[in-house]
């Protein structure tokens, strides 16, 4: 069953909230989605770059707020 | 096809262009892109293990990203270190001159010492970047 982990990156500068999700990749099987919370908008841009080029998955990416909410699963 | 390896030539010791070399190896080495960085000249006492809390020169904006709490160079080349294919080599020469052994640096980002005409032939068959 997929499970989701949600880190707090909030108020992390770039590139905070892209190590700590891809060290948070690293914990989770694959197929889990890690939901990343973040204030800084480069890296609401630079996540789902990252995704695509290291082949994982983008489940959804969300502003509320000033906080952007990104999902990602993991493919490998 | 693999992306060509990154190789970062760091001299300065101007905080604003050494983080600006660990975010471009950190984010590098995470994106599945091999990593080099020579460390040498003005660059090599950031990496000093008793600088510890005065690592680095630097300007305006060197003063706004400490009181701003950005993410820490040194750190920053850790963990790209710890996730990715990252190799950081302090100069040889440098190393001389300033009369420093490698367990004068910080054990967790050095990797070994080395020698610019290596590095540069290395650096022939990918990118290369000076900071």
């Amino acid at each position: 069953m997929t499970q989701r982990t949600t880190i707090d990156a909030r108020g992390s500068f770039c590139p905070g909230p892209l190590m700590e999700l891809i060290a948070n990749l690293k914990l989770v099987e694959i197929g889990d989605e890690i939901e990343v919370l973040s204030t800084d908008e480069g890296s609401a841009k630079d996540i789902p770059a990252w995704v695509k080029k290291v082949k994982h998955e983008m489940v959804g990416i969300d502003q509320k707020g000033d906080v952007w909410h990104v999902v990602v699963r993991k493919m490998k | 096809m693999n992306t060509p390896a990154l190789f970062i030539l760091l001299c300065s010791g101007e905080h604003e262009k050494i983080q600006m070399a660990a975010m471009s190896a950190s984010i590098a080495a995470v994106s599945e892109r091999p990593v080099e960085v020579f460390v040498a000249m003005n660059a090599l006492g950031a990496f000093r293990k008793d600088r510890e809390g005065n690592r680095y020169s630097g300007g305006e904006f060197s003063k706004l990203m400490r009181e701003r709490k950005v993410p820490d160079a040194i750190g920053l080349f850790v963990q790209g270190k710890r996730l990715g294919d990252m190799k950081i080599y302090a100069c040889s020469m440098a190393m001389d001159v300033a009369q420093l052994g490698l367990g004068d640096l910080v054990e967790e980002v050095i990797d070994a010492a080395g020698g610019l005409t290596k590095f540069l032939a290395d650096a022939e068959s990918g990118q290369l970047i000076v900071f």
